[in-house]
C-alpha cells in the first residue's frame, strides 16, 4: 500500500524527486526533470492540477512552474493520445521525404498534425531536428527514434502500434 | 598546394567495438590512462590547462573558442573560493549535427575522462551533463557509464586514491535549441525559461547559480584525453596550424551515404563528399550546399573545394559552426530549404530581443510566402534588410544571427531563384509541398 | 561617483546603477521598455540604444540598460546609429502591435506612440498578418489584459515577482508567440495588482476602472499626496475638465513609496466625486438647515466659541499641518479622532493606519482618540466643533444622530450630515482642492495640491479659521 500522497504527487514519484534536488545546490534546478518524470508517469501531459503539484514540491507559484513548462515542446501542457507520434521537418529530413513520412502518419494514425486522433489513441506532431540528420527521414514514436524511414515503413510502423 | 593531411582516427577509434559504451571494453583501450596520468603523475591544474592551450583545440559546439583558453577564465580559488562548475553542453540541436550522439552512445566513457580532467584542471568539484530531452539512449549510455565509473572509483571522492573529488550529473533538457546556447543552458539547468543571458558578465564570473562555471561542447571535452595522452604536438599534427586535431564531420542530405566521419580539420568539403558520402545521390548533381548547420548558409557548388577549417570557410564567406554538412541536389529548391531553416529559427527564438522575436517571425512569413508563390519583388530586399536589423550582435544571443546569416546567404548566392519564384508566383522546380491539412495545428 | 561624458558634458554617474539611469538623470532622452527604475534590468527590449566610447576602442551603440559606466567613457544618445537601431526595433515592435490607438486607454501616454513618433520610420513595411490573441482577457477586478498590445517587455511579470515577492504573471510559451499569463483563469489578487497598468508601456495591461474614461489629454494633472494611510504615497490627482478626478497615480518617491502604491488608495479617487457638496454656509432655523451668508455663520459659530470656553474641538485626521496649527491657536486642547487600524496592513506600503496626518496632528498636540471615545464625550458637552473633511462619516451618522439637541454642534467638512445637534455648517475643500502638509507615519512630507477648483463658496479652512480667530480672538481661554 502506498503511502498518501504529499502534495498531490505519488509516493514513488516524490521519492524520486527527493533524491533528485540532491544533485544540485538549489532545489529549482530539478524542474525540469521533475516535470519529464510527472509527464511520463501521470498521463503523458501535464495537467494544471499536476502543475500545482509541482509547485508545491518546489515552494514554488503554480505560475512560475506553468511559464517554464511551457517554454519546453516537450512538455505537453494539453492531453495527449496514449501514443506520440514527432516527425521531423527540418532541413536534412525535408530533404529526403520528410513531408511524405508526416502525410503517411497522419493518414495511418487518423491524426492532424497538432491534434490527438479521433480515437484518442494517437498525437502526431511535426517536431524540430531531432539529432539524426545522416538518417533521414525520421520520427519519434513514444521516445523512441525511428530512422531511415520510408513511407512504407513508417505506414507499417505506426500501424503495427497496439 | 600544400601536403595531404595526415589522417589518423582517435574519437571514433573505439565505436566500433563491441560493447564500445562500457568500462571494460574502455580500459582496455586505453582509457582513463590519461586521467591517471594527470592525476598520479605530478601535474598542477595550471600544467593541464597550459597544455591544451598549447595543443590549438578549439570548441566543437559551434563557435570554436580555445578550449584552453576559456578554461583559463576560471578564477583562481584562493581569489574566489565559492563553488563552480562545469557544464556539458550535450544538447546538441543544430540542424544537421549528430556528432555527440555518437560519442555519448558508443564512447561515453571518453567524455566521462574528457570531464574529469577538465575539472581538475579547472578545480570544479561537481560537473552537469545537460543532455537534450531527445537524446534517450546518449543519456542512458552517458548515465550508466558514470555509474559504472563511480563503482570503480573514478567519479565521487578521492578518485584514483587522491584528492580529486569530482560528482558527474546527468540533467535532461526539454527540446529548446536555444538552451544550446551556454546561458540559456544555465538558466535551463536552474530550472526557469531558457532565455540566453546578456554577456558580460560571462560565465566564468557570473555562472550557475553566479558562481564560477564553465561550458564545454561534448565533443571538444572527447580530444581532452588524447591531448593529455598523446600531447600537444601530436595533436597540432593533426589538421592545420589554425584549427588543429581531427573534427567529426556530419554529412546529411542528398548524398549516397550520409553520416559522421572523422576527419582532420582542414579537409575540402570535397573529399568529405566524394570520398566518404560517395557523392551527390542519384547521379545527380550538386547544386547547394550548407558547410556547419543551418545557421551557416547555403553556399553554391562552386565552393565545394573549400577547406573546412575556421579561417578557409570564413574566407569563403561562410562560418564551420558544427561542421554538419548538408547537401541539396539539382531538384532541390533553396528557397523551400531557406522557408523550413527560417521556421526553425521562428520556432527556436526564445521571444526576449525584439528584433529576433518579430523578425524570425517575419523571415518565416516571408519566405513561406516566396516559396508558395505569394512574394513580391520588393521582399527580396526586404530580407536584406530585416537580417540586417536582427544582425550582427543586436540581440542579447546570436540566435538573430542564425537566423540572419543564411538569409543573406540566400540573397547573395542564389538571388536568381528567389526571383523566379516571385516572377513565376510559384516554385520553378515544382518542390513546394505546401499542404494545409499538414499545417501545425496550434490549439 | 563617476565621470563620464553626456551628450558633450562631463556628468557625474553613479557606478551602482546602469548607463540608463545616468541618461536620465542629467535629463538626456533614452527610450525604454523592458527598463524601469524600480526592477532589475533585462536588457531584451533592445530599445535603449545609445552609442559610447571607451579609450581606444572604435564607438559601439549599445543598451544603456545593461552597460555599466565607466571612467571616461563618451555617451552619445543622439548619435545617428543609435537613432537608426531604435527605429529597426520599432519597425520590429509595431509588425504585430494592432493599430487600436483610436480605442485604446494607453494613448496619449503610451511609449510605443511617443518612441515611434519620435523615431520611428512612419511606414512600415509588414504586409503579413498580425498576430490574433486575447484581446479583452480579465485578470479580475482591477485589470484587464490585451494580448495583442503587448510588446513583451516583462515589466509586469517582474513587478509581481520583485516588488510584492509573489508571482502572479508569467511569459508563457516562447517567441512569436510568447503570451502573459497568468495561471489557468486565476484573476491577480492581492493590494497592487493597478501598478502593473502604469508600468506598461503601451495598453497591453490597463485598469478596468479607468477603462474608456477619459483621454488622458483632457486630465489636467496636479503632484499631491494620497490621503487612504499614514505612507502617504506620493501622487498624481488627474482630473477631467476640472471637475471629477478621473485617476489616481504613484509619483516617484525614493523615500516613500519608491514608483508605487496600493490599490486602495488609488481607486479611493471616487470618494472625490460624491455628490452633495457642502457649498458655503447652513444654520439650522425653524425649517431645519437652511443657507446663510458665510460671515453671518462665522459671527455665530464665533460667539459659541466665545460663550462656552470649554467647547470641545475635534478634528479629522486629514487635516494639514497649517490648519492644525491654526486650529491649534483656537482651542487648547484639540481632539483628533482615527478611525480603527485597517488590516490592509502589509510589509510593502500600506502602514494600517488609515490617518494621513495623525504624526502631524499628534506632534503640534493634537489627542488622538477613537470615534467611540470621542462621541462618549461629545455626549457630555455643551457645544462642540468638528473641523476637517470627513470627520463625521468618521464619527458615524448614526453616533451623532444620537446626540441630544441640547448639543450645539458645528460642522466643517466636506459633507453635511443633518442631524438634531447641529447647528452651524460650513463647507471645507477636500484634499484635492487645497494645498497643504500631511507628515507620513515616518515623519516625511507630503504636500496635497490645487488640483481642482473647490465648489462654489467653499473658502480654505485655513482662511476660515483665520477668519474665527481674528473674530474670538482671546475669546476662547487659554
Amino acid at each position: 500500500m502506498s503511502d498518501s500522497k504529499r502534495e498531490g504527487l505519488p509516493a514513488e514519484l516524490l521519492r524520486e524527486l527527493d533524491e533528485l534536488v540532491t544533485h544540485y545546490p538549489e532545489k529549482r534546478a530539478a524542474l525540469i526533470p521533475a516535470l519529464h518524470r510527472c509527464q511520463e508517469e501521470l498521463g503523458g501531459w501535464l495537467s494544471p492540477d499536476v502543475l500545482e503539484a509541482v509547485a508545491a514540491y518546489f515552494a514554488l507559484e503554480p505560475v512560475e512552474v506553468f511559464g517554464v513548462a511551457s517554454f519546453y515542446p516537450m512538455f505537453h501542457l494539453r492531453p495527449v493520445g496514449k501514443h506520440v507520434v514527432g516527425v521531423c521537418h527540418n532541413i536534412a529530413c525535408e530533404l529526403r521525404g520528410a513531408e511524405e513520412i508526416l502525410a503517411t502518419a497522419c493518414r495511418v494514425t487518423g491524426a492532424k498534425p497538432g491534434r490527438v486522433s479521433a480515437d484518442g489513441r494517437f498525437t502526431v506532431t511535426r517536431v524540430e531536428c531531432q539529432g539524426a540528420c545522416t538518417a533521414a527521414p525520421m520520427l519519434v514514436l513514444d521516445g523512441a527514434f525511428h530512422e531511415n524511414l520510408t513511407p512504407d515503413s513508417a505506414a507499417k510502423l505506426l500501424g503495427g502500434v497496439r | 598546394m600544400s601536403a595531404p593531411l595526415k589522417r589518423e582516427v582517435y574519437l571514433l577509434s573505439r565505436v566500433g567495438l563491441v560493447d564500445s559504451h562500457t568500462l571494460p571494453v574502455y580500459r582496455a583501450n586505453g582509457g582513463y590512462q590519461a586521467l591517471e596520468k594527470v592525476l598520479t603523475g605530478g601535474y598542477t591544474p595550471a600544467q593541464v590547462i597550459q597544455i591544451v592551450k598549447d595543443s590549438g583545440l578549439r570548441g566543437r559546439g559551434g563557435a570554436g573558442f580555445s578550449a584552453g583558453l576559456k578554461w583559463s577564465f576560471m578564477p583562481d580559488p584562493a581569489k574566489d573560493p565559492r563553488p563552480r562548475y562545469l557544464a556539458v553542453n550535450a544538447d546538441e540541436s543544430e540542424p544537421g549535427t549528430c556528432k555527440d550522439r555518437v560519442l555519448m552512445e558508443r564512447d561515453p566513457h571518453g567524455l566521462i575522462e574528457g570531464i574529469l580532467i577538465a575539472c581538475f584542471a579547472m578545480r570544479v568539484k561537481t560537473a552537469y551533463v545537460y543532455v537534450r530531452g531527445e537524446y534517450r539512449l546518449s543519456h542512458d549510455r552517458v548515465r550508466d557509464a558514470i555509474a559504472e565509473a563511480r563503482q570503480a572509483g573514478l567519479v565521487g571522492q578521492k578518485i584514483l586514491g587522491t584528492d580529486f573529488c569530482c560528482d558527474i550529473w546527468m540533467h535532461k533538457g526539454a527540446g529548446a535549441y536555444i538552451c544550446g546556447e551556454e546561458t540559456g543552458l544555465m538558466e535551463s539547468l536552474e530550472g526557469k525559461r531558457g532565455h540566453p543571458r546578456p554577456k558580460p558578465p560571462f560565465p566564468a564570473g557570473f555562472g550557475l547559480w553566479g558562481q564560477p562555471t564553465t561550458v564545454n561542447n561534448v565533443e571538444t571535452l572527447a580530444n581532452v584525453p588524447f591531448v593529455i595522452a598523446r600531447g600537444a604536438d601530436w595533436f597540432k599534427s593533426l589538421g592545420t596550424p589554425k584549427s588543429p586535431g581531427n573534427v567529426l564531420i556530419g554529412i546529411s542530405g542528398h548524398v549516397e551515404r550520409p553520416g559522421v566521419y572523422e576527419l582532420p580539420l582542414g579537409i575540402s568539403a570535397r573529399t568529405v563528399l566524394e570520398e566518404c558520402a560517395g557523392g551527390v545521390w542519384k547521379g545527380r548533381q550538386l547544386k547547394a550546399w550548407i558547410p556547419g548547420g543551418s545557421s551557416t548558409g547555403l553556399l553554391p557548388a562552386s565552393k565545394i573545394d573549400v577547406a573546412l577549417d575556421h579561417d578557409s570557410i570564413r574566407e569563403a564567406g561562410s562560418m564551420l559552426g558544427t561542421v554538419a554538412m548538408i547537401m541539396l541536389d539539382e531538384t532541390a529548391c533553396t528557397v523551400r530549404a531557406m522557408q523550413v531553416i527560417a521556421r526553425f529559427y521562428d520556432h527556436e527564438s526564445c521571444g526576449q530581443c525584439s528584433q529576433c522575436r518579430e523578425g524570425t517571425e517575419w523571415l518565416h512569413q516571408i519566405f513561406a510566402r516566396i516559396e508558395r508563390g505569394l512574394g513580391r519583388m520588393q521582399d527580396i530586399e526586404l530580407l536584406s534588410a530585416l537580417a540586417g536589423g536582427m544582425a550582427p550582435a543586436k540581440t542579447i544571443c546570436a540566435l538573430a544571427d542564425a537566423a540572419a546569416i543564411p538569409t543573406h546567404a540566400i540573397v547573395r548566392h542564389f538571388r536568381a531563384e528567389l526571383e523566379e519564384h516571385v516572377r513565376l508566383g510559384r516554385c520553378p522546380l515544382g518542390a513546394s509541398s505546401h499542404a494545409p491539412e499538414l499545417e501545425e495545428a496550434h490549439a | 561617483m563617476t565621470k563620464i561624458v553626456l551628450n558633450g558634458r562631463e556628468v557625474e554617474a553613479d557606478p551602482k546603477k546602469p548607463l540608463i539611469a545616468a541618461c536620465h538623470e542629467h535629463a538626456s532622452h533614452v527610450p525604454m521598455y523592458c527598463y524601469h527604475p524600480g526592477l532589475s534590468p533585462v536588457g531584451s527590449c533592445r530599445i535603449c540604444q545609445v552609442e559610447v566610447k571607451q579609450g581606444e576602442m572604435p564607438p559601439r551603440v549599445v543598451v544603456a540598460c545593461r552597460t555599466p559606466v565607466a571612467e571616461g567613457m563618451i555617451v552619445d544618445t543622439e548619435a545617428p546609429k543609435a537613432h537608426e537601431a531604435r527605429r529597426q526595433c520599432l519597425e520590429f515592435l509595431l509588425k504585430n502591435h494592432p493599430l487600436d490607438c483610436p480605442i485604446c486607454d494607453k494613448a496619449g501616454e503610451c511609449d510605443l506612440q511617443d518612441y515611434a513618433f519620435a523615431e520611428g520610420q512612419g511606414e512600415g513595411r509588414s504586409v503579413e498578418p498580425r498576430r490574433k490573441l486575447e484581446k479583452r482577457k480579465s485578470l479580475g477586478d482591477v485589470i484587464v489584459l490585451d494580448q495583442e498590445r503587448c510588446i513583451l517587455c516583462s515589466r509586469c511579470v517582474r513587478f509581481f515577482e520583485e516588488v510584492t515577492e509573489k508571482p502572479q504573471l508569467t511569459v508563457a510559451g516562447l517567441g512569436a508567440r510568447s503570451t502573459i499569463e497568468t495561471f489557468g483563469d486565476r484573476p491577480l489578487a492581492g493590494n497592487y495588482q493597478g501598478n502593473v497598468a502604469d508600468i506598461c508601456p503601451v495598453g497591453a495591461l490597463t485598469l478596468k476602472p479607468f477603462r474608456f474614461q477619459a483621454r488622458v489629454w483632457n486630465l489636467s494633472k496636479a503632484p499631491s499626496t494620497c490621503g487612504e494611510c499614514s505612507r502617504g504615497c506620493s501622487i498624481t490627482i488627474e482630473v477631467l475638465r476640472k471637475q471629477d478626478v478621473k485617476r489616481l497615480r504613484p509619483r516617484p518617491n525614493p523615500a516613500v513609496n519608491r514608483f508605487w502604491m496600493c490599490d486602495h488608495g488609488r481607486f479611493s479617487f471616487p470618494r472625490f466625486n460624491r455628490p452633495g457638496r457642502l457649498g458655503g454656509a447652513l444654520r439650522r432655523g425653524a425649517r431645519g438647515l437652511e443657507p446663510v451668508a458665510r460671515e453671518a455663520a462665522l459671527d455665530e459659530l464665533a460667539e459659541r466659541l466665545r460663550l462656552d470656553p470649554a467647547a470641545l474641538v475635534v478634528a479629522s485626521p486629514w487635516l494639514t499641518q497649517e490648519e492644525g496649527a491654526l486650529l491649534k491657536a483656537l482651542a487648547p486642547a484639540p481632539l483628533l479622532v482615527t478611525p480603527p487600524p485597517s488590516p490592509l496592513k502589509d510589509a510593502l506600503l500600506h502602514t494600517g493606519d488609515p490617518c494621513p496626518n495623525r504624526r502631524g496632528l499628534t506632534e503640534l498636540g493634537f489627542t488622538a482618540l477613537e470615534a467611540g471615545e470621542v462621541v462618549a464625550r461629545l455626549a457630555s458637552a455643551a457645544t462642540a466643533l468638528l473641523v476637517g473633511e470627513r470627520v463625521a462619516e468618521l464619527l458615524g451618522a448614526e453616533a451623532l444622530g444620537g446626540l441630544s439637541g441640547a448639543l450645539r454642534l458645528a460642522l466643517l467638512d466636506t459633507h453635511v450630515l443633518d442631524v438634531p445637534a447641529l447647528e452651524l455648517a460650513l463647507g471645507v475643500p477636500d484634499s484635492s482642492e487645497r494645498t497643504g502638509t500631511w507628515l507620513n507615519v515616518d515623519g516625511h512630507a507630503g504636500n496635497l495640491a490645487h488640483a481642482r477648483p473647490a465648489p462654489a463658496g467653499v473658502a480654505p479652512l485655513t482662511r476660515t479659521l483665520q477668519e474665527l480667530a481674528r473674530r474670538a480672538s482671546g475669546a476662547l481661554a487659554r
